[in-house]
């Protein structure tokens, strides 16, 4: 059957409301139907107050419960699967080079918030002994010791940390008591001459909040406050822009869910 | 920080920035009704959970393009779960696009009243009451095309009667249906707002 049909009238697409509620119409119908409602001035509000009825019938039946192991299979395969928008992000980026293409050996992938617990003081110690060695021989911190002084330090004097991962790098999001939060991100993947990273805070609302911008330093680094507390957020993240925006103009390629 | 009890709207958009707990939630609150949708039309529990499975990666995946002003997250997971298994069911695609299974979805302005508070207010008892009050060859059509998959001129074939019929019947069991769920629920009568123009890219 073809799918193309002659344009339908008011009248018979009212007809069909019902078959195009349960997904009942023949492709050619569906068609002629949509094509009718898109650009139909009339409202046919019978025919959408009849649209969701499938929702019932699904929610008539008793819930089966899944098998024990169902919710683990699921969880493994998403954690090796990409999200469409994030892959189509990172391949629609202006490019002389990708753009959010994350760097191989990667400074935060074997720092587990356990982990670095654990290693916190020692990291503390190593991290300013490098860093004076550092400021004597080059007169400055590099930034990926400023990176990792900022996390340790923040851990060691029991700050929270909260994992900052994606496309386009890795870090964590460390706090104080009271909220107020750094991010140090390494591994960063480089941005064109035109774009910065801009930082959005998340709440209930859905809304983001802009709270800050950076370009990676050249070593794929940044250490950045932010410029408002994490208290009352629950997602942390990253997008790419071309200049400091309200509302994020492209997917985040890091995030970081916050609370425990 | 977390709400204890996430709105949908919410876990949608903390799926949207890559958040596996998030869509752990969801699973957590619809995998029973979606594997009953599945095995209702399937008949197979092996096979309905590969299907939920397939269907919660898929909405892991194109996350993107499911739009809270045209309906819940709950009824999408289900279209794509019930798309999946009568694709299954019947041999056609064997893998649907998200979005273009829900071809209805395009034309929602928004979740419809009636249904929506039915399903949230009421019990599956209660909503499976509103069902079999239904008179048989409504019922029988209603069911033949959304847990069979089955199109009006298909029910027509099956049931032995024109296709006007067939799809007169459909007409007659759905308003009815709403208008019993309606008075149940004291819901408004749902048209939703004003249809918006189809975007391009879904």
């Amino acid at each position: 059957m073809s799918d193309r049909m002659g344009p339908l009238d008011h009248a018979a697409v009212d007809e069909l409301g019902a078959a195009l509620a349960l997904e009942a119409l023949e492709r050619d119908e569906l068609n002629a139907v949509t094509e009718h409602l898109e650009s139909c001035p009339e409202p046919h509000a019978e025919l959408r107050s009849l649209l969701g009825a499938g929702d019932v019938l699904a929610a008539s039946l008793e819930p089966v419960p899944p098998s024990t192991g169902l919710r683990g299979r699921l969880m493994r395969t998403v954690s090796t699967t990409a999200q469409e928008h994030v892959t189509a992000a990172t391949a629609a980026a202006p490019t002389d080079e990708p753009a959010v293409e994350p760097r191989r050996g990667r400074l935060f992938d074997w720092f587990s918030p356990n982990l670095a617990r654990g290693l916190a003081v020692a990291a503390v110690v190593v991290a300013i002994a490098f860093g004076i060695w550092n400021v004597s021989l080059q007169g400055q911190i590099s930034a990926r010791d400023q990176a990792l002084r900022a996390v340790a330090q923040a851990i060691a004097s029991g700050q929270t940390a909260f994992r900052v991962n994606g496309a386009g790098g890795a870090g964590y999001l460390v706090a104080d008591e009271n909220g107020t939060a750094t991010f140090v991100g390494a591994n960063l993947a480089r941005l064109n001459a035109n774009q910065i990273y801009e930082l959005w805070l998340i709440g209930s609302d859905n809304k983001p909040v802009a709270v800050g911008t950076f370009t990676p330093s050249t070593d794929a680094v940044a250490v950045v406050p932010l410029e408002r507390g994490i208290s009352g957020f629950a997602v942390f993240a990253v997008t790419a822009e071309s200049h400091r925006v309200d509302a994020p103009t492209s997917q985040p390629v890091m995030t970081a869910k916050l609370g425990s | 920080m977390t709400e204890p009890t996430p709105h949908d709207d919410a876990l949608a958009q903390r799926i949207r920035f890559g958040d596996r707990e998030a869509l752990g939630v969801l699973y957590d609150r619809y995998a029973s009704l979606a594997l009953a949708a599945a095995i209702r039309v399937v008949a197979d529990r092996e096979v309905a959970e590969d299907l939920v499975h397939d269907a919660f990666v898929a909405v892991w995946r194109k996350i993107d393009k499911f739009d809270p002003e045209r309906g819940s997250l709950r009824s999408w997971l289900l279209t794509v779960v019930r798309n999946r298994a009568i694709d299954r069911v019947r041999g056609l695609r064997q893998t649907i696009e998200v979005g273009e299974a829900d071809a209805q979805s395009l034309l929602r302005s928004g979740p419809n009243p009636t249904w929506e508070a039915a399903v949230e207010r009421l019990s599956v008892a209660d909503l499976r009451d509103a069902i079999e009050a239904l008179p048989a060859e409504q019922r029988q059509a209603v069911e033949l095309a959304y847990f069979g998959g089955r199109t009006y001129r298909e029910i027509a074939t099956i049931t032995g009667v024109p296709q006007g019929t067939a799809n007169g019947r459909l007409r007659l069991a759905l308003g009815k249906l709403r208008d019993a769920l309606a008075s149940s629920t004291a819901a408004p009568l749902g048209a939703p707002e004003p249809l918006p123009v189809r975007e391009t890219d879904r």
